[in-house]
């Protein structure tokens, strides 16, 4: 009989206890335990990125990761970017841009996007195809992820210029 | 009806036709809150995994499933030998094959499936997997199809060796499914013998797969006390799913329910029906409780749905000014161990013989033989339509090289190759009526946008340096909307599509259709179309689809069909309410339905346009007594769309390569896309496909393979090895378009999302070979990845400083 | 997935004492790291498992090897290995001559030409690393070879000890030679491997 653990760490915002054993994986945790669905499921060897959420200011791919290191741990979710019913730029700039199809890899996307704009909030197209290169998608071809995150990154930077 | 700017008004408030509205159904995807098949939870449920061979070719000897058994949180394991009482063990294929759901006696490919375990969690699963003890005797294994079809080659299939066809003519191996064949050979064979010049070339389609990024799956339950089972289910078409789902479980259909929600990418590969589904609705009917089968990545990759396999002959006959006088084509087509891909039953090789492209080649002849090998069963998948990449692939290729034997301009024997403009309809050798085209018209667009004679004067300097350049030119026809019921069928289905329009008193909308998106944007692009019909803004029409129960039949989405077939029944289900909304409006307004002419959202009197009624209005009355005498309330309607014909999307496609020859990297400086696809619905929804359709076909062209050993191991199933682009190798597409309606469509369009990728991968794939042509090469085969390339620049002597 | 393995490892003893130890197949399995002889089926054939372990997580092969084509006057045999790994998931199976030629000094060699065939993950995914891995196994193997003949000819050499322990050589090579395969410790052993060939090719 494996010995669970209790992990307790911050989830959006919110303080969340739950009790795994070491093996579990924190994307499975989020979707199974947490009900939180955002973040996806689409390889096992950590490739594609839809399982992407923010952990302690770095992007983390919660399929590499066991619950049991979060310990403690700021997580950010493609959940928790609506704040107060108002829409993250990147939320709206994907929808603007036309920067989703399916959907399944917009999660993951646009969680990385979020650290993106957080470290480098005016990238240039190059810095933002690489920086998102660890995002992979099937229907958009990424033209318009790109100018989606342009769009969130003009926008973000109106908003703190105050014009 | 004059345009006035109170009609315009009118008008851009629909958000109908022509208009790049955003899409309706992003905001649940953005937020993280779409509902695919691994989302749902649904009480008491358990979890599959299943347990698959290591060996492409085996007799199972014995399976103990004691270890297993003891595996706490275990529940169950299903083998062969529990689906064989109630006849399970195999299954239809969408193909005219049938299938084995579990293997019992032997197994047929790499990582088929042996056994299912149930388990309470997908850890537990894991772990009873792992204890499943399976002992094998090793088979030796055809991996190359040219091999499969050998005097003293394994027999593969012993399930089927006693029958002497598998759905589609007379076998004449063990290993062999089909021979199919169209055109004149005789009279093809006549030309080629007396041409002035022909042209041959081994081309090979090699077997990629779709990838989509959500992988396939299901949660099944069953309800012992009501007998009714509900499916989740990544399916591109629902209803097919139920009908083959009654026919093997018993039963009734009305006691189905299968549930398409938000699917994470089709790509053809979520059309088959796959053993996972089977399996895990017989556990959920033996135990009572919903199971949940979702596969992983490298299953995904090994096991569902390839695409291509295609080894090809292209051989064109022509006279010295480059005219072409007969094609003749062959194909070697490996299926894997199971004709298991979507076939209509009178087209095993699908679309094949659109192979005269956009071309008016009075004489052909095509043949396409088909195998068994120990490889995963499929063929007909991504975004091809029906084997239209194959035969794209084809004939776009073989056009350059013989462009190049001919010394002649790769536009230009294009154009004297075109079906001309005033000649559509037009019927090709093979018998396909072309709708409509204008291949000139796009042809030269694309040439001036890229300026054409400056690049090949820019690649002409360029050789005398010594560079590599390459321009690849693809003026591509392909043929999707399956299908005219006559022709089109899958295990008798006709390949029809339906839409159901509710309008309810407050003038808003609901239609439900049989087609099913996988986020080519249905639920804006259908309220469309309606809107524009019915003249209600398509922001109050809400489109359904993929629950079999509220939604009307149909054959889902693949093959671009959703467009040609979907599209129409809306428009035609739309117009039989406006028929009925004018006799409302003429009783409402005391006239006679002469008396009436249609505006935008409104009937209106003619000679006294102040009167007049709104769809809105008329819409509320159909539900009151004010009616015409003899008339029943309710203003809706379902229409059951049998398309006259196929569609023929067309395009004009130019790709500009740099190579470099010391490590064969190939960098796509620009790529030129027109794309015709009739009627626009929605420009930004079409301009998302053709750059997701390109990516696409980038992949294909530039590095995707699934190689296998010659003992049938996959050499490159996971994404370690297989080639998904990123941001970064991408190239920035541009795109273009003209309009050419299809004259049997009720809103003259044709659908679009496959064209990008059956016309970009022989555009790539010709601007590669193009760089070489000065060196004497005519054709490379794909996948052009810098090792591949490099070894070309090998070749030639090339490589080094 | 097929790898042609040809090894020649020189012996510090006489043919004759290499060719009864290698008659000898649970002796002949405890020199290969983490492999044990568990069941004999026959004459000649034996039941057996090989566990490597990478970090935490260990792989099980289980199988059978059968000894065959015994040709005392060329001192050679053959080998037939077959099995999976117990999750199922791979396959292998091998095929290998062995033999012991006479050398200089009254030594020998043990020359061994094998054909070794992967099935399953262990192809997919293990294929490309196969030889490297294999020569490092090999080498370890024929280290353990070497110490065991070592030690069967000094006591071969040896008086005989009262209560007859002749025969008690091989028990002491499945101690130690059973502890488990550790892949880490194997890659780093090739990764180091790699770095000196790198520097030696260069002084060269």
């Amino acid at each position: 009989m494996i010995k669970k653990q209790t992990v307790s760490f911050k989830l959006n915002g919110t303080d969340v206890d739950v009790v795994v054993e070491p093996r579990e994986l924190l994307i499975h945790t989020l979707r199974e335990r947490l009900q939180h669905t955002g973040p996806h499921i689409g390889c096992e060897t950590s490739h594609c990125g839809a399982c992407t959420v923010d952990i302690n200011g770095m992007s983390v791919k919660s399929c590499t990761v066991l619950t049991v290191q979060c310990q403690g741990a700021q997580m950010l979710t493609i959940e928790g970017l609506e704040q107060g019913g108002v829409l993250h730029a990147l939320q709206e700039g994907f929808t603007h841009e036309h920067g989703l199809q399916c959907g399944f890899c917009t999660p993951g996307m646009i969680t990385r996007a979020y650290r993106l704009l957080q470290e480098n909030p005016t990238p240039s197209e190059e810095e933002i195809r690489y920086w998102m290169s660890g995002n992979l998608c099937r229907c958009t071809g990424y033209q318009n992820i790109v100018k989606a995150v342009q769009y969130a990154a003009n926008k973000m930077s109106l908003a703190r210029t105050g014009s | 009806m004059t345009a006035t700017k109170e009609t315009l008004e009118r008008e851009a408030k629909l958000n109908g036709v022509g208009v790049s509205r955003l899409r309706k159904e992003d905001a649940r995807f953005i937020r993280g809150k779409g509902t695919y098949v691994d989302d749902i939870k649904l009480p008491g449920m358990l979890f599959g995994a299943i347990v698959r061979s290591p060996y492409a070719h085996a007799r199972i000897k014995s399976i103990d499933k004691t270890k297993a058994l003891a595996v706490p949180g275990v529940v169950a394991v299903l083998v062969a030998d529990d689906l064989k009482p109630v006849k399970l063990d195999w299954m239809p294929t969408l193909g005219g094959d049938v299938q084995a759901v579990l293997a019992g006696e032997k197994v047929c490919f790499q990582l088929q499936e042996v056994a299912m375990v149930i388990a309470r969690d997908r850890y537990s699963a894991a772990d009873g997997a792992d204890m499943v003890e399976v002992d094998y005797e090793e088979l030796p294994a055809i991996v190359d199809p040219h091999k499969a079809m050998a005097a003293d080659a394994p027999i593969i299939r012993e399930d089927i060796a006693g029958k002497d066809e598998v759905g589609h003519g007379k076998r004449t191996h063990p290993n062999h499914i089909f021979t199919w064949e169209a055109g004149d050979k005789a009279g093809t064979d006549a030309v080629f013998a007396s041409a002035a010049v022909t042209v041959r070339e081994e081309i090979l389609n090699p077997r990629v797969h779709p990838c989509p990024l959500e992988t396939c799956g299901c949660v099944a339950s069953f309800d012992k006390v009501t007998g009714q089972l509900t499916v989740y289910i990544t399916s591109q078409a629902p209803h097919l799913v139920r009908t083959v789902v009654a026919m093997l479980s018993g039963i009734p259909e009305s006691k189905i329910r299968i549930i398409g929600g938000d699917i994470g990418g089709g790509f053809g590969n979520k059309v088959p029906i796959y053993p996972g589904y089977v399996i895990a609705i017989v556990a959920s009917i033996v135990t009572g409780v919903p199971i949940k089968w979702i596969e992983s990545r490298i299953d995904n990759i090994s096991t569902t749905g390839f695409a291509r396999d295609y080894h090809g002959i292209g051989e064109l006959a022509a006279d010295k000014d480059g005219r072409i006088k007969a094609l003749r084509f062959s194909a070697l087509a490996d299926h894997g161990a199971f004709n298991s891909h979507v076939s209509a039953t009178k087209l095993p090789a699908g679309l094949f013989s659109i192979c005269t492209g956009s071309y008016d080649i009075p004489m052909s002849y095509c043949r396409v033989d088909a195998v068994y090998t120990n490889k995963a069963p499929g063929g007909v998948a991504y975004r091809c339509s029906l084997r239209v990449t194959e035969a794209v692939y084809l004939i776009e290729r073989m056009i350059d090289v013989l462009a190049q034997k001919l010394g002649l301009d790769k536009a230009e024997i294009r154009r004297r190759n075109f079906i001309k403009a005033d000649k559509f309809p037009y019927t090709t050798s093979f018998g396909w009526t072309i709708d409509s085209g204008n291949y000139h018209a796009a042809l030269d667009k694309v040439l001036k946008a890229v300026d054409y004679a400056g690049l090949r004067k820019e690649q002409a300097e360029k050789r005398t340096k010594g560079e590599l350049m390459g321009i690849g030119v693809c003026t591509f026809t392909e043929i999707v909307g399956a299908g005219p019921t006559k022709v089109c069928d899958i295990l008798g289905i006709g390949l029809f599509d339906s839409c159901d329009i509710r309008v309810n008193p407050t003038g808003s909308a609901i239609a439900r259709l049989g087609t099913m998106s996988q986020g080519q944007g249905h639920a804006t692009t259908y309220a469309q179309i309606i809107a524009t019909e019915l003249g209600l803004s398509s922001d109050e029409i809400q489109i359904e689809e993929g629950d079999t129960d509220k939604a009307p039949y149909g054959a889902g989405t693949w093959g671009s069909r959703s467009t040609p077939v979907g599209g129409a029944a809306a428009a035609m289900a739309a117009r039989k309410i406006r028929a009925k909304a004018q006799k409302i409006a003429a009783h409402l307004l005391e006239v006679g339905e002469g008396d009436l002419e249609w505006e935008v959202d409104r009937y209106k009197v003619k000679g006294n346009p102040a009167q007049s009624k709104t769809m809105k209005e008329i819409a509320m009355a159909a539900h009151t007594s004010n009616l015409p005498p003899g008339m029943e309330q309710g203003l809706d309607a379902t229409e059951y769309y049998d398309p006259p014909n196929l569609t023929y999307p067309f395009g004009a496609y130019v790709c500009v390569v740099d190579i470099d020859r010391l490590t064969g990297e190939t960098k796509v400086r620009r790529f030129y896309a027109l794309d015709d696809c009739g009627t626009r619905i929605n420009p930004m929804i079409i301009e998302g496909q053709i750059h997701g359709g390109l990516t696409e076909a980038f992949a294909v062209a530039f590095g995707q393979a699934i190689p296998f050993d010659e003992n049938g191991n996959h050499l490159g199933n996971s994404f370690m090895d297989y080639f998904l682009p990123t941001a970064v190798e991408t190239p920035h597409w541009e795109t273009d378009h003209t309009v050419t309606p299809s004259p049997h469509h009720p809103i003259g369009a044709k659908g679009v999302a496959e064209s990008p990728h059956v016309g970009g991968i022989p555009c790539f794939s010709n601007a590669v070979v193009d760089a070489f042509a000065h060196l004497g090469v005519t054709h490379m085969d794909m996948p052009h990845t810098a090792f591949r390339v490099w070894q070309q620049c090998k070749a030639l002597g090339i490589d080094t400083r | 997935m097929k790898v042609q393995i040809d090894k020649r490892y020189p012996l510090p003893c006489s043919p004759e004492i290499a060719w009864e130890f290698l008659q000898n197949i649970e002796s002949v399995a405890g020199c290969m790291p983490g492999a044990k002889i568990t069941e004999r089926i026959d004459a000649g054939r034996y039941k057996g498992t090989v566990t490597t372990k990478v970090g935490p997580a260990t792989m099980s092969f289980r199988g059978e090897v059968e000894m065959t084509e015994v040709d005392a006057s060329a001192r050679s045999l053959r080998l037939l290995g077959k099995g999976t790994d117990t999750t199922g998931s791979s396959g292998a199976s091998m095929n290998l001559t062995a033999r012991i030629e006479p050398a200089e000094a009254g030594l020998c060699t043990l020359v061994g030409v094998s054909e070794l065939s992967m099935s399953g993950k262990a192809a997919a995914f293990g294929g490309r690393m196969m030889s490297t891995v294999g020569d490092q196994i090999l080498k370890q193997f024929a280290d353990n070879f070497a110490a065991q003949v070592s030690a069967l000819q000094a006591l071969r050499a040896a008086p005989a000890a009262p209560g007859g322990a002749a025969n008690s050589a091989p028990a002491a090579a499945p101690a130690a030679a059973a502890r488990q395969l550790n892949l880490l410790a194997l890659a780093w052993t090739i990764f180091k491997d790699w770095l000196r060939g790198l520097f030696s090719k260069r002084a060269a």
